[in-house]
């Protein structure tokens, strides 16, 4: 137990963390030379005023015309993305061990209310694995990219819950828990969980080419 | 009646080292009034089973004193609580807060020995 945990708290967890902040810089650097040689002239359309117009509108729950056609989507996706970031910073286990390893501390949500995060986020990727299944439109669209960042995503919560009611073998679960979501962390920028790095820019793109150039809405 | 209340303070105050001395005999979990409402389960401790099993003689490995935020390894702190120096959530800031006194000096052993539980709920083991 003490080799393997110091693993993954060790070595892996820097590894994890380099991966997710290097690779980020990287893609995001990548994607911007690229956007300036192939498309320069949208570049130059960008416009703070529509980008923020843009992502302030699609925030807001059914504000967007898009957000009103599927409640039970808009209501799970708001959630899941709400709980999926607030639950592991704010976590009392979490800001422990910044404090066990590098005396940082901040402060912390109730465990009661992080515990009802994250089986949210676990149901949610429920909802979300159904309806690429069950319906028929989604299931034709749906690849092997989003159901690897599916999992991806779903397994820090659901080994996180067990490892919480030490439900199963303890050990074999945290160290589950921890190497699951460093696998997220370094998947990040080169999964389809990178949309967490781009979706500020697509929004703002689309944004500033409907509010500058077509001259409409695009919520 | 005199002699007898004389002869039985005697008796008592003869007692009462013996009585603090095997205090830790009965620490079975620490689980510090503190904390107040705790989030974890308390943690099984057997004081005297646990530094037998781990072969820890000194009690100042884990007992020791300070004043003022320098800590003093020389002298012992048997039988005062860690509370007692250590605050929850201390003024100054770079003063070890209690759960991170616990954590970092039964950890950091641990570690070092290569035995004992890291984990959280090696620790705050949940009552089945
Ligand atoms: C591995 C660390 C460790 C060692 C070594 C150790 N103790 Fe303790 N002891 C503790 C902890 C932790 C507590 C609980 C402190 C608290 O409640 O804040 C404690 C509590 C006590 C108490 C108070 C018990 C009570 O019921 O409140 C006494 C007395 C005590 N220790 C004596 C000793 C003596 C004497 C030795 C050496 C033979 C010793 N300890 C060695 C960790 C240790
Ligand atoms: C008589 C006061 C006193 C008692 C009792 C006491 N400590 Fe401390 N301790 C100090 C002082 C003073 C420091 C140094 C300042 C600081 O880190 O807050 C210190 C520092 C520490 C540190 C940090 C050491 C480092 O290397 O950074 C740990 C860990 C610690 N104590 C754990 C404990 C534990 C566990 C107990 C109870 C078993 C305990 N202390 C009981 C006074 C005390
Ligand atoms: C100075 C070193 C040291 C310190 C300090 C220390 N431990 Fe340990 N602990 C050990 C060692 C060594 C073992 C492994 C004993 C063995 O299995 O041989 C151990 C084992 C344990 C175990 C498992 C006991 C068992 O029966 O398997 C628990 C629980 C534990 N420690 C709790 C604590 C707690 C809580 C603290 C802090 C209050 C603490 N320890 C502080 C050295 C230490
Ligand atoms: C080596 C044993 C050990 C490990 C491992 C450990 N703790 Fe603790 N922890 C303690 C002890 C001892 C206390 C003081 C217990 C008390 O007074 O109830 C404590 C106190 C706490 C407290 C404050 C008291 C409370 O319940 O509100 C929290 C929170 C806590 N630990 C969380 C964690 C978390 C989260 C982890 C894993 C990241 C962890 N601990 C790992 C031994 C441990």
């Amino acid at each position: 137990m003490h080799e393997i945990y110091n693993l993954v708290t060790g070595p892996l967890a820097w590894l994890a963390w380099g991966i997710f902040i290097v690779g980020s810089i990287y893609r995001l650097a990548i994607m911007y030379i690229l956007a300036k040689k192939k498309d320069a002239p949208s570049l130059a359309y960008m416009s703070w005023g529509f980008s923020l117009r843009s992502i302030i509108n699609w925030l807001i729950p059914f504000n967007a015309l898009g957000w009103r056609r599927n409640p039970l989507m808009t209501v799970a996706t708001f959630a899941f993305h709400i709980c999926l970031v607030v639950a592991p910073i704010f976590l009392l286990a979490h800001v422990a061990l910044w404090d066990q390893f590098f005396g940082i501390t901040y402060p912390v949500l109730d465990e009661k209310v992080t515990d009802i995060m994250t089986m949210i986020v676990v149901a949610a990727c429920l909802i979300f694995a159904a309806r690429r299944i069950f319906q028929k439109e989604v299931r034709y669209v749906s690849g092997f990219q989003d159901w690897l960042i599916l999992v991806i995503a779903v397994l820090p919560f659901a080994t996180g819950l067990l490892a919480y009611y030490q439900l199963g073998n303890y050990q074999v679960m945290i160290v589950l828990h921890i190497l699951s979501g460093e696998i997220m962390l370094a998947a990040i920028p080169f999964t389809r969980l990178s949309h967490m790095l781009f979706s500020v820019f697509t929004r703002s793109y689309m944004g500033s080419e409907f509010g500058g150039v077509r001259r409409v809405k695009d919520w | 009646m005199k002699k007898i209340a004389l002869v039985a303070l005697l008796a008592l105050s003869l007692l009462l080292p013996a009585f603090l001395a095997m205090a830790q005999d009965d620490l079975k979990e620490i689980k510090s009034e503190a904390f107040g409402k705790l989030q974890r389960p308390a943690v099984a401790f057997d004081h005297n089973a646990h530094n037998e099993k781990a072969q820890i003689e000194d009690c100042l490995v884990c007992h020791h004193s300070g004043e003022n935020g320098v800590q003093d390894k020389t002298t012992g702190s048997e039988g005062t609580p860690c509370s007692e120096c250590h605050k929850v959530k201390p003024t100054d800031k770079k003063a070890t807060s209690l759960m991170r006194a616990y954590h970092k000096q039964c950890i950091a052993c641990h570690t070092e020995k290569k035995k004992g539980p890291l984990a959280c709920g090696e620790c705050h083991v949940r009552k089945k």
